[in-house]
């Protein structure tokens, strides 16, 4: 006879209450469309605060995997889905500030949110390879839809790219996901593992698969060269989304990849190491060039990001918890800092017609310190200038690389971050350096400013003092089971 | 008294930050008296660090040690000795005389004041670490104020500047953190827990190979900050572009952190390396002053002329450093000190005869002598000094380092010694086409030297004089350390594995 | 008193310290102070000197501690002062014949507007002056060294709003400053051999001879007397001396003829005991002494400009004691050095009195006659150009005449031959100066007026040593001064070769005379026009006169054209190479970013292409890597 499934639906608590919150403010703006969207508002943060309590209450749970192995319960999933859901809150707030200052109602948004946020919490804690694969098509499709969401003719073309290739990605990934089934005859994730260790000799078809895999995953973190969308879909997409997308899909996406390198193939690191090195270095350099270029400031920060995917990259060719904790620690200043760049170059673009070419922010020190000052922290920190976290993130996945023996991925690091430095503190010199123009339609509103130095701070903070997060990491970064 | 002096002095300046961030209101007279009396502080503590300084001893004093990000062995790990004790005194003895030089700085001095600050916090702090991370960190963290502060209230070509100062430093330091870090996961390889205290890698042993590229690695990141020949040239831009104060604390102080980093780091963790790389080195060095001076002399602008004549002396500490002679070792270090408050002095005179003239041309000048005769008189105080001229400090460093030099490499001194006459014709030369001459009727109405003008340049005056007749009390603080190194050093022969370190650290709190 | 020879320095020091920081103030009283300090500073060297001659001349070397100056390594230097004859002997000739020039000068400079900055450099000098020759560590010598070149460039300068003043500065200080480098590696060398700076050390304390190999002894001494040259204005270095003129004169007369031109032979005749172990070093003195003694002498002959002529004189006086001292007769050296000080002191002052009376009128073309207008000054000078042309029995004849009979009885018969040709050049060139200025008919207009008591007492006092202090010397069996000197500088070994002394001194001063028939006969009063249109008749040689012979000119092309243009190409490849190597990287990465838009088209197919490339790449290196 079959027992029936054993459904832990408490496993799962923060992906539910997300989606829950999704439903709700779903069915919330199906009815009040043109309504004001402060209860949206409200309600996403609410379904924010539960959903990250409920992950700390997971905290001190005995890692496990639970709902027959899709899902695992464990501490690496507890950080990130606090990390998504505070990019989440943030996220949210941007995009509340600015569709208000349009009269803009768009109360779909946070449905769409909490529904990308719930698919990217299910990501992080994914346990299989098919998990992995629905988490990503649900964020992706939520995505998607969020970067069109103003209709107008930019962010809806930026949207068709992003599906377009996304749906390629996801080809990619799913053959991925065959090709390692084909291999080991399993997709989940500690199945993987297992089936790898045991096994001996020609694992070139797990090796294909795992590659896969990498490219499916790689599309969504921009790596070159899979990163060709991110710079028409960052401009393309409002302000709040692309900060949203920015910072939030590098959190989740590189998570999984955490679990899929250091367990699902761990017995393939030494074969995988090379091609993540190339990838990584591919990404730094390439990203980092390109970007010099740009003389739009949403643009520019889409190439840095490709250029820092390839750093947080470099630290998946170290396979153990150090690696893992410099990965976390660089995706999570990283993604401060690029939620705050994002919400800053929000403010300055003025409304929704976004117009965030070099001459909006030339002399934004003289007229409004703030702002700049604002900017200039999370540019330094994406530049890798201490006193900011970027700084010890680099120093971190550097090092990390450095103890796999890969020095010469570390100097191309190094030196690519040199030709960051350019790139972001040009943006710095032309807010301090340089005498106003035109006119100034930067947003007055304070609040905004007040609620972006919170990650400044955070920035900061991490900066000076890593060590108050370092050992929360390194304890996410323990996976046995 | 007992006091975690070091810590004290690093984060002193930063004492006038809250009031200069926060109050956004306050008035620029007040904002400059607020920069001036964190100096002053500063430069107090640090008279204090000076005064519980133990005469005589090698090692490292005053250390101060905590533990900062224990996952990553980062530690909070200061400690002085002979080679920075007057690198420090130096810093905190130049800022307070630059900012006061900087009163005239009128747009965003409240800005200009808070990097100023932070700028000695962290210099202070890449002199006194001995935690390479931690000296990494201050090391990148001195590039942006510098950078912020030329490339805001520079002249023209300011951004040019700035970007290239930054830019050329990193790529030096890019190659320094790829070296921190290999050393770092060596030293974690061979005694279990990865470190980057100094005095725990000191006994990392190295294959040859290994220490070579290491040194290189190192070596590199700091040639461009001193700089080194020929990775010289963001210097004259920087110099020429910055405010004077920019000019000043870049030539007095920063560019110390290049050799300093050598004799620091360099020496003490690849001695083989030192010493197999030694000779190239030294030729680089002399290349670098005599090629300083000869471009020196053509230069049309003096503040231009003033860096390349940096390039020289600084080539003269790089060869008294590799020299490995007691003699040359002090004299390098002293060197450090003297070029600083030299150089120093020159752009500060400068500046302030920029200030009434509002140009830099040589063919615009000429003739003022007899109309500031005072301002004059400051100039050729500091030129002589930075020409060498015995009873002031310069001559006491360049002696001895060449006098150590000699006594090493004879043909080496001997061409280096060049530089002795070429640094008399381009400064006498330009002196004569800038101050002497007929004068020109445009500049007949030239104020003299102000009171608070003279009060800037009097400390460094007899600074000069004191360094210049009196020496004894800098050298026999710095003698030990420099007599151990170089003793160590020569020790060591090429091609051999090398014994590590004995060092006798003096007294200090240690960390939970 | 000799205890208290630190104050000799110290108090110049000050009262320099003071006029030049409140000088301002103290107006002409800026003088008097400066003479005052000088005149204490004179008595406590001739204290010193008293104390010295009380003592057995066994121990007549005092050495007085004052301060460690610098210890590093194995390296130590002090600030001791040593009073020896020599030292002391040097004291005396500073610190008297500066206090009267000083006094001099306070007449001279009345009317300028900066006697305070002027006094503080005259001062200054002389302090550095008598840290020169009293060190007793050659480092400290080396401090007194330049620093008198630091006060010789400042006070050449004075007036430097005259381009030529300031160039003339700048000349100076540089072309000394390459024999001082040689002096500094000489330094070098002594320490890496002897490991000291201190002379007893290195040269050897009572008459025990340094332990030193030939070769190194040779290799010092020629660095050293690079330094020397320098300093003394010899062949080849010497060509900064005639353009210093441009000074004030009581500088010219202080500085560049009575004491800090000397400092060489000081250098010399105090490392004897090197230079004569090496036996090269010492010829190589005495061909330059005497190479220099005849060239300066000629080249005198071509100059118009009076002080441009005695510079050319000075030069070849110290020559001679080059000579002297190369030949090993340093006492005599030093004698002729003493008694030099006192003539060309007095010669320079007269001279300057003429360009006071003349408002700086100074070309001997535009002058003559002047002993009717200033019969003082005539008179004055007439006692210096005695004393200088060797005619006994003034003081030139005890000195310069000393040194050639020597040389003579030593069997040196070619410095005795050329060495009286410059004699009889002398004769000549110093009465050609009186001849042209003083007598004939005027050549100037206006009328010049007689210089004041205040700068004639000065004089008075000159000339009689210019006179006597020769003979006075010279004056016991054996030399008054060579016996005083003889403990540091050694004996003057008498030899018998050659005609007897009452031959030579016959010689001597038939030469003398000659030369001075030669000039009368030249530049007598009725053949003005004559040696006035020279020039247009004989351009040749009147250049190669006027011009010294065109080593000036020489240098003056390596360095003005050969030198400027290298510095110019090197500062060119600076600019265009190393720097443009830096930007062109810059440019580069520029470049290459702005190709992306090529390929980052927005064109979806484009993109998929790359990402399957992409995927496709990845592929085959897992396949290839199996």
């Amino acid at each position: 006879m079959i027992d029936p499934p054993r459904v832990e639906l408490w496993a799962i608590l923060p992906v539910l209450i997300l989606f829950g919150g999704a439903v709700i403010a779903l069915v919330g703006s199906a009815f009040a469309r043109r309504a004001d969207q402060a209860p949206f508002v409200f309600l996403t943060l609410a379904a924010l605060a539960a959903a990250a309590a409920s992950a700390l209450w997971l905290w001190n749970r005995e890692p496990t995997t639970a709902l027959e192995g899709m899902v695992s319960v464990d501490r690496l999933a507890v950080v990130a889905t606090l990390t998504l859901c505070g990019v989440g809150a943030f996220g949210a707030y941007l995009g509340y500030h600015y569709f208000e200052r349009d009269e803009l109602r768009r109360n779909e948004f946070y449905a769409l949110l909490l529904f990308a946020l719930g698919g990217m919490a299910l990501l992080v804690a994914a346990a299989d390879l098919i998990v992995v694969f629905l988490a990503i098509e649900v964020l992706s499709l939520s995505l998607y839809v969020l970067t069109a969401l103003t209709f107008r003719r930019g962010p809806t073309e930026a949207s068709l790219k992003y599906f377009l290739l996304g749906a390629f990605a996801s080809a990619f990934l799913l053959y991925g996901v065959a090709i390692s089934y084909g291999a080991v005859a399993t997709t989940s994730i500690q199945g993987l593992a297992r089936g790898l260790a045991g096994t001996t000799g020609d694992q070139s078809l797990a090796i294909a698969g795992a590659l896969l895999i990498v490219v499916g995953l790689g599309f969504k973190v921009s790596l070159v060269p899979f990163h060709m969308w991110a710079p028409d879909v960052y401009q393309g997409a409002p302000s709040p989304v692309t900060a949203f997308m920015s910072a939030a899909t590098k959190v989740a996406v590189f998570v999984a990849l955490i679990r899929v390198l250091h367990v699902a193939f761990v017995g393939l690191q030494w074969d995988l190491g090379p091609a993540i090195a190339a990838l990584s270095a591919a990404s730094m350099v390439v990203g980092s060039v390109l970007a010099i270029a740009q003389t739009d400031v949403k643009r520019l920060l889409a190439y840095s990001s490709v250029a820092q995917a390839g750093y947080i990259l470099s630290a998946f060719v170290a396979p153990d918890r150090d690696g893992i904790a410099a990965a976390l620690f660089y995706v999570v200043s990283y993604a401060a800092a690029v939620i705050g760049a994002f919400g800053v170059v929000m403010l300055v673009s003025g409304g929704v017609r976004e117009q965030t070419g070099f001459e909006r922010f030339r002399g934004l020190g003289r007229r409004r310190p703030g702002l700049s000052a604002l900017l200039t922290i999370f540019l330094l920190s994406l530049a890798g200038i201490p006193p900011t976290a970027g700084f010890v993130a680099k120093v971190f996945v550097l090092g990390a690389a450095t103890r796999a023996g890969y020095w010469p991925l570390v100097l191309i690091g190094a030196l690519a971050g040199v030709v960051g430095a350019f790139y972001y503190l040009r943006i710095v010199a032309l807010m301090a350096m340089r005498e106003p123009e035109g006119d100034d339609v930067a947003d007055p509103s304070p609040l905004p400013r007040l609620v972006l130095a919170v990650p400044a701070a955070a920035v900061v903070v991490l900066g000076i003092v890593p060590g108050v997060i370092v050992p929360v990491l390194r304890e996410a970064g323990v996976l046995t089971w | 008294m007992d006091a975690p002096w070091l810590t004290l002095v690093i984060v002193s300046p930063l004492a006038g930050l809250p009031v200069l961030l926060l109050w956004r209101s306050i008035s620029d007279e007040a904002a400059r008296w607020v920069g001036l009396a964190a100096a002053l502080a500063a430069f107090a503590v640090s008279i204090g660090m000076l005064a519980n300084f133990q005469t005589g001893e090698a090692g490292f004093q005053l250390v101060s040690k905590h533990p900062w990000v224990e996952s990553v062995g980062l530690t909070w790990f200061l400690g002085v000795d002979g080679f920075s004790v007057w690198l420090v005194m130096v810093t905190t003895f130049m800022f307070p005389i630059a900012i006061a030089a900087s009163w005239k700085v009128d747009h965003q001095v409240r800005r200009y004041m808070a990097m100023a600050l932070f700028l000695e916090t962290v210099i202070l702090g890449a002199f006194l670490s001995l935690d390479l991370l931690l000296f990494f960190l201050f090391f990148e963290a001195l590039l942006f104020p510098m950078y912020y502060i030329i490339g805001v209230w520079g002249s023209k070509r300011r951004i040019y500047a700035a970007t290239k100062f930054l830019l050329y430093t990193m790529f030096g330091s890019a190659f320094l953190l790829v070296g921190i870090l290999w050393l770092y996961i060596e030293s974690g390889n061979q005694l279990g827990k990865a470190t980057f205290d100094l005095t725990v890698l000191e006994q990392v042993r190295l294959s040859t190979e290994a220490g070579r590229w290491l040194f290189l690695a190192f070596f590199v990141g700091f040639a461009v900050k001193v700089p080194v020949w020929p990775l010289h040239t963001w210097l004259p831009d920087a110099h020429t572009e910055a405010p004077t104060k920019g000019s000043v604390v870049l030539a007095a102080i920063l560019l110390k952190t290049g050799p300093y980093g050598m004799l620091r780091f360099n020496l003490d963790l690849f001695p083989e390396a030192s010493r197999y790389f030694a000779d190239a080195i030294m030729v680089l060095a002399v290349v670098g002053i005599i090629y300083g001076a000869i471009v020196a002399m053509m230069q049309r602008d003096i503040k231009r002329l003033i860096a390349y004549s940096s390039v020289s002396h600084m080539g003269l500490i790089v060869l008294g450093i590799f020299a490995f002679s007691a003699e040359s070792m002090d004299g390098a270090v002293l060197q450090m000190v003297n070029h600083g408050l030299s150089t120093g002095m020159l752009f500060l005179v400068f500046g302030m005869l920029y200030e009434r003239t509002h140009t830099r041309e040589i063919s615009d000048l000429g003739g003022i002598v007899h109309i500031t005769p005072w301002l004059a008189g400051a100039y050729v105080v500091a030129m002589f000094s930075s020409i060498g001229l015995p009873g002031l400090n310069n001559f006491v460093g360049e002696f001895l380092v060449l006098l150590g030099t000699f006594s090493v490499d004879r043909v080496l001194a001997s061409i280096a010694i060049l530089g002795v006459i070429l640094s008399a014709i381009y400064m006498l030369w330009s002196y004569q086409r800038t101050f002497q001459g007929p004068a020109k009727e445009r500049w007949g109405t030239l104020r003299d030297l102000s009171w608070r003008e003279g009060a800037i340049v009097a400390p460094i005056v007899v600074a000069m004089l004191w360094i210049g007749l009196q020496p004894g009390p800098m050298l026999e603080r710095l003698r030990p350390t420099s007599e151990l190194v170089s003793e160590r050093i020569r020790t060591v022969q090429v091609g051999e594995a090398v014994e590590p370190l004995a060092r006798t650290s003096g007294a200090g709190e240690e960390g939970p | 008193m000799i205890d208290l020879i630190g104050l000799a320095i110290a108090i110049p020091l000050v009262a320099a310290g003071v006029n030049m920081l409140v000088g301002a103030r103290l107006g002409r009283y800026a003088g008097w102070l400066a003479t005052g300090a000088m005149a204490a500073s004179f008595a406590i060297a001739l204290g010193a000197l008293l104390d010295l001659l009380s003592l057995p001349a066994g121990d007549r070397t005092q050495v007085v501690t004052v301060a460690e100056w610098i210890r590093a390594g194995a390296a130590t230097v002090t600030l001791d002062l040593r009073v020896d004859p020599l030292s002391i002997t040097m004291a005396m000739v500073v610190t008297g014949v500066g206090s009267l020039i000083h006094l001099y000068a306070i007449g001279y400079m009345e009317h300028d507007p900066r006697p305070g900055r002027f006094f503080g450099y005259m001062n200054l000098f002389c302090a550095f002056m008598l840290a020169l020759v009293l060190a007793n560590d050659f480092v400290l010598l080396y401090l007194g060294w330049e620093g008198v070149g630091l006060c010789s460039y400042l006070l050449i300068g004075f007036w430097s709003d005259r381009p030529e003043a300031a160039s003339a500065a700048k000349k100076a200080f540089i072309t000394t400053r390459v024999g001082d480098v040689m002096l500094l590696l000489g330094l070098f060398a002594i320490w890496t051999h002897f490991g000291s700076f201190d002379f007893d050390t290195v040269l050897g304390a009572d008459g025990s001879l340094p332990e030193i190999a030939t070769g190194t002894a040779t290799a010092i001494s020629l660095l050293m007397l690079g330094g020397a040259v320098g300093k003394s204005a010899q062949l080849p270095l010497h060509v900064w001396l005639p353009d210093a003129m441009a000074g004030p004169t009581p500088v010219s007369a202080l500085i560049h003829a009575a004491t800090m031109v000397t400092a060489g032979v000081y250098l010399v005749v105090r490392t004897h005991v090197l230079f004569e172990i090496s036996e090269i070093a010492l010829t190589v003195v005495a061909v330059i002494g005497l190479a220099g003694a005849l060239y300066a002498g000629f080249a005198s002959l071509g100059q118009y400009d009076m002080k441009r002529a005695l510079a050319y004189s000075t030069m070849s006086q110290l020559g001679f004691m080059f000579l002297a001292a190369g030949l090993g007769f340093s006492a005599v050296a030093i004698s002729l050095l003493v008694a030099h000080a006192f003539y060309k002191a007095l010669l320079f002052l007269t001279s300057g009195n003429v360009m006071h009376g003349l408002h700086d009128e100074i070309d001997v073309r535009r002058l003559g006659g002047l002993v009717r207008d200033m019969p003082w000054t005539a008179a004055l000078f007439a006692v210096g150009a005695l004393a200088l042309s060797g005619l006994p029995p003034f003081s030139g004849y005890f000195t310069k005449d000393a040194i050639l009979e020597l040389a003579s009885h030593d069997g040196e018969v070619w410095a005795y031959v050329l060495g009286s040709l410059g004699a009889l050049v002398s004769a000549w060139y110093i009465a050609r100066l009186f001849f042209t200025a003083f007598i004939g008919d005027r050549r100037y207009e206006g009328r010049a007026h007689e210089a004041s008591t205040l700068m004639r007492a000065p004089l008075v006092v000159l000339a009689i040593g210019a006179l006597f202090a020769g003979m006075w010397l010279a004056l016991t069996p054996d030399g008054r001064l060579a016996t005083f000197l003889e403990p540091v500088v050694g004996t003057v070994a008498e030899g018998h070769a050659g005609p007897s002394a009452q031959v030579l001194v016959a010689i001597s001063v038939v030469l003398t005379l000659l030369g001075i028939a030669i000039a009368w006969r030249l530049y007598r009063p009725a053949a003005a026009e004559r040696w006035i249109s020279f020039p247009e008749r004989e351009p040749g040689l009147a250049g190669a006169l006027g011009h010294a012979f065109y080593i000036d000119d020489l240098y003056a092309w390596i360095v003005g054209t050969v030198g400027l243009r290298g510095a110019a190409a090197l500062e060119g490849f600076d600019r265009i190479v190393v720097d443009g190597a830096v930007n062109g990287v810059g440019r580069l990465a520029v470049r290459l970013s702005g190709l992306a838009p090529i390929w980052q088209s927005g064109k979806v197919r484009r993109y998929a292409l790359s990402f399957l490339a992409g995927g496709v790449a990845l592929l085959v290196f897992a396949v290839v890597r199996v």
